[in-house]
């Protein structure tokens, strides 16, 4: 199958997708330039991680408003897969496809190292090759990704069984210690009500090799090829 | 015309720069300033006909850029008598103040 990685000025772990796609996962992976008007045929669509625009204004809000956004949205509607990872779930929230918004880490501090997170949903394309409850050490690199949605929104992802990542200890538990930002209930990572579109703020794409501390990312990735082989899209 | 908005985290919304900063201003001896809330301010130059017209230009900016709805809230202020532009020659009919900040 073929990943359409978009790059936006700023964008620093694109590269870390097209590698984890291309050389890990051995699938199909083009570049996509911000100012691009098509998505060249992919079957799955990664926003990557950096700082589109530089966060001027608020992360990812102008990113949102990047020409190929406008396409990003109608493979979406159209029910393809798409993942943001990081500065891609900012995007993501900004642009409305995912509920919620990111705010600066509880301490303010730019948090750098591995956490552990939940699955506590295995229906999405980014997370049905994986167990339920099962326990992912991934690696976070944002000063801002302190999750945040109103009482009602909240409150419909959960009855709606969209939290799809949840950071917990390594034995799963879902502590208030093991949450590093100071996120809403926990939440690492959302879907929306379609389940296709999925953010989250650690970096599966970083955690593919065992030469970089962990592979336990790859089954998020391994997910979507997996998914697409079931619907003979790929 | 000059259009300002301020943009603010919302009352329900944690400020962690805001509680850093009234928490510094606390170990400096001003125990008097109970709360802080760090927002954004914004001026805008903006070709419009009337106030009205600005405002409206300017809240819908706001509303699609300058402020995310689901954590932050705005508030705008038009000046139709302060512009960065060059005043228009109308024979002195409106009374137009140029600041210049060269």
């Amino acid at each position: 199958m073929k990943f359409a990685i978009v790059e936006f000025p700023g964008s620093n772990c694109d590269h870390d997708a097209y590698h984890a796609v291309r050389h890990v996962l051995g699938q199909q992976a083009e570049l996509v330039w911000h100012k691009d008007s098509d998505l060249r045929g992919a079957d799955a669509v990664v926003l990557p991680g950096g700082f589109s625009y530089g966060d001027y204004l608020r992360t990812g809000a102008i990113a949102r408003f990047s020409p190929v956004m406008g396409r990003v949205r109608e493979f979406a509607d159209a029910g393809g897969p798409v993942i943001g990872i990081c500065n891609g779930f900012q995007v993501l929230l900004e642009a409305g496809l995912l509920d919620g918004a990111l705010l600066r880490n509880r301490r303010l501090k730019f948090l750098c190292r591995h956490v552990h997170v939940r699955v506590e949903q295995t229906d999405t394309p980014f997370s049905c090759g994986a167990a339920a409850g099962q326990v992912l050490r991934l690696p976070i690199a944002h000063g801002e990704g302190s999750y945040h949605a109103g009482p009602e929104t909240v409150d419909a992802l959960e009855a709606n069984r969209q939290v799809v990542f949840r950071y917990c200890d390594a034995e799963g538990t879902a502590t208030d210690a093991a949450n590093p930002n100071g996120s809403l209930r926990r939440i690492a990572g959302v879907c929306n009500r379609r389940r296709n579109v999925v953010g989250l703020m650690p970096h599966p794409e970083r955690a593919c090799e065992s030469a970089l501390g962990s592979e336990d990312g790859r089954v998020v990735l391994e997910s979507v090829v997996a998914s697409m082989a079931a619907t003979g899209a790929a | 015309m000059r259009a300002r908005v301020f943009v603010t985290l919302k009352p329900s919304v944690f400020d962690p720069q805001g509680r850093t900063i009234v928490e510094a201003l606390g170990s400096m001896g001003y125990g008097a300033v109970r709360d802080v809330r760090q927002g954004k301010y914004f001026e805008l130059d903006v070709d419009a006909e009337t106030p009205v017209a600005a405002r409206t230009l300017v809240a819908e900016v706001a509303d699609r850029l300058l402020a995310n709805p689901v954590i932050e809230s705005y508030r705008v202020e038009v000046d139709e008598h302060e512009s960065r532009l060059p005043p228009v020659d109308d024979g002195g009919a409106r009374n137009v103040r140029v600041v210049d900040d060269r």
